[in-house]
């Protein structure tokens, strides 16, 4: 007896799966959005120390497709490594958490258009580079062991690069001179920026040479969903808010400033 | 069983590396063991002002760690010099001797070659002074008694003995000049280490790039061995040349 429950209640799952195969209208009948979020990530997403709530620049963007769908917002907070395994075990709808789009994450979720692109760049002495090609000439520091040191190799094979064991040495380099700039992903270079008193001596240059894009993590096959978040993503470009977002956290005014080189919609 | 062998430019790199490496060690063994013999004069000398500073170098340099050192003349004295010199240093220069041209090295090589040969010279001059010690004190009273002057009984007498007692410990000195190198890694000087690792980044293949360098790095130290039997086992070595 105990046995054909099982199997009866297994098969009202599945039917009833069949029946509802659409997300996007289950979480407009519960009023709820359950997103992933990273919780010690600032700033996509991070405890605020005030508020004890998750904030940032992927909880903003969850708010407003939230608010588009008229529902409440519910968070989860994640780490890296659950961002997936939460999408494909069905917890959470959507995933932003500096999800970067790649070709074997698309094989297992959805992504919507990206949303934020993140790219290496460069930390120069304030004034002193002048155009991108004079790095073919420079020597460049580098952190040991990362992905950077061959995207600079390749992009600028005439630098002359010098790999350290971490980012603050390298920043010790060229405050001293030993190195005339350092590269690493733009969001960290300003993280690092963001806490040293004589940051007003440096500036990083407007430009990228690699490009991460970060999309909505979506669970595989939820077409309607996907298409709705990419309909909202699109509206808050137009209708400026997605820059409101994020002058939130990467604007002149911010520790963080940082240009904003990718708009959604772009072309990679 | 080890996984596919390196490519050719990676192979490149590591040789690149390992040039850099010989020539760092050659030139601070070199640097190192004629400053060493002058630190051991002075320290042996009876006159303080020249025994106790000395002193103070032997302390200083054999007492820190070598990279603490590394780092101090890489980081710490470019920090402390004025801004038109660290540029200075940190370009490329060249110069021409008729139609030969020399290329000026790296700020890394400089201070890496500095560090390193300033580390090395306290323990050869440490190593140097042990070998005046192993003579005993009677032979320079005898060689005094038979009428030569106090430096013939240097040359003649003590110097030789020293020198043959030291090289042993000597080499031993060279081989740790050769192994420290890898330290410089650290202040971005390509040689072996760096250039091992920099292949493990772009190939993955961990096993086969540091085992690469542990091979060179063996059959370097297995050369100087090799050429310290050789010296030892010559006729004039045995007959009690220096």
């Amino acid at each position: 007896m105990k046995k054909l429950t099982a199997v009866t209640a297994l098969a009202l799952a599945v039917l009833s799966g069949l029946a509802h195969a659409d997300r996007l209208d289950d979480i407009k009948k519960s009023g709820v959005l359950r997103v992933a979020a990273f919780d010690s990530n600032p700033p996509f997403g991070f405890i605020d120390a005030k508020t004890k709530h998750i904030e940032g620049l992927d909880v903003d963007y969850a708010q407003a497709i939230a608010d588009k769908l008229g529902v409440k917002l519910q968070l989860q907070p994640t780490n890296p490594a659950n961002r997936v395994p939460l999408l494909t075990a069905g917890k959470v709808d959507l995933v932003l958490a500096n999800f970067t789009i790649t070709p074997e994450r698309a094989e297992q979720v959805n992504f919507s258009i990206p949303y934020f692109a993140s790219g290496q760049q460069f930390i120069v002495k304030k004034g002193t580079l002048k155009s991108q090609d004079e790095l073919n000439t420079w020597r460049v520091g580098v952190d040991k062991g990362t992905t950077n040191e061959g995207v600079l190799r390749e992009k600028f094979p005439g630098a002359k690069v010098v790999a350290y064991d971490d980012t603050p040495f390298a920043f010790t380099a060229l405050r001293n001179g030993n190195v005339q700039a350092i590269t690493q992903d733009g969001p960290k270079l300003i993280g690092l920026l963001a806490n040293i008193p004589d940051k007003d001596k440096y500036e990083v240059p407007p430009f990228t040479i690699s490009n991460d894009l970060i999309g909505v993590g979506i669970p595989k096959g939820e077409t309607a969903l996907t298409e709705f978040v990419n309909k909202t993503l699109t509206e808050l470009e137009s209708d400026g808010k997605a820059q409101k977002i994020y002058d939130t956290w990467f604007g002149p005014s911010t520790k963080t400033p940082l240009a904003r080189l990718y708009k959604i919609g772009d072309k990679s | 069983m080890f996984g596919e062998l390196l490519g050719p430019k990676y192979l490149n790199w590591l040789f690149d590396g390992f040039l850099i490496t010989l020539g760092l060690s050659v030139i601070v063994c070199l640097v190192a063991t004629l400053l060493g013999f002058l630190v051991c004069l002075a320290r042996l000398s009876s006159l303080k002002l020249w025994s106790w500073p000395a002193r103070g170098y032997l302390a200083l340099f054999r007492n820190t760690p070598l990279l603490v050192q590394l780092f101090f003349w890489y980081f710490g004295v470019t920090s402390l010099l004025p801004e038109a010199m660290v540029v200075w240093l940190n370009q490329p220069h060249s110069l021409t001797l008729g139609s030969a041209e020399l290329n000026w090295p790296s700020f890394e090589f400089i201070a890496a070659f500095w560090g390193l040969m300033l580390y090395t010279s306290a323990f050869i001059a440490e190593e140097f002074r042990a070998g005046v010690a192993s003579v005993r004190s009677q032979q320079r009273e005898a060689g005094l008694a038979m009428g030569l002057r106090p430096a013939q009984v240097w040359r003649y007498v003590v110097l030789p003995q020293a020198l043959r007692t030291a090289l042993g410990p000597l080499l031993g000195q060279y081989m740790n000049a050769l192994k420290n190198s890898s330290l410089t890694m650290a202040i971005g000087l390509a040689e072996l280490s760096y250039t091992s690792r920099q292949v493990e980044t772009e190939t993955f293949k961990t096993f086969q790039a540091f085992g690469f360098a542990t091979l060179l790095y063996i059959g370097t130290i297995a050369l100087i061995e090799v050429a310290g039997q050789l010296i030892q086992q010559s006729k004039r070595y045995k007959q009690g040349a220096a």
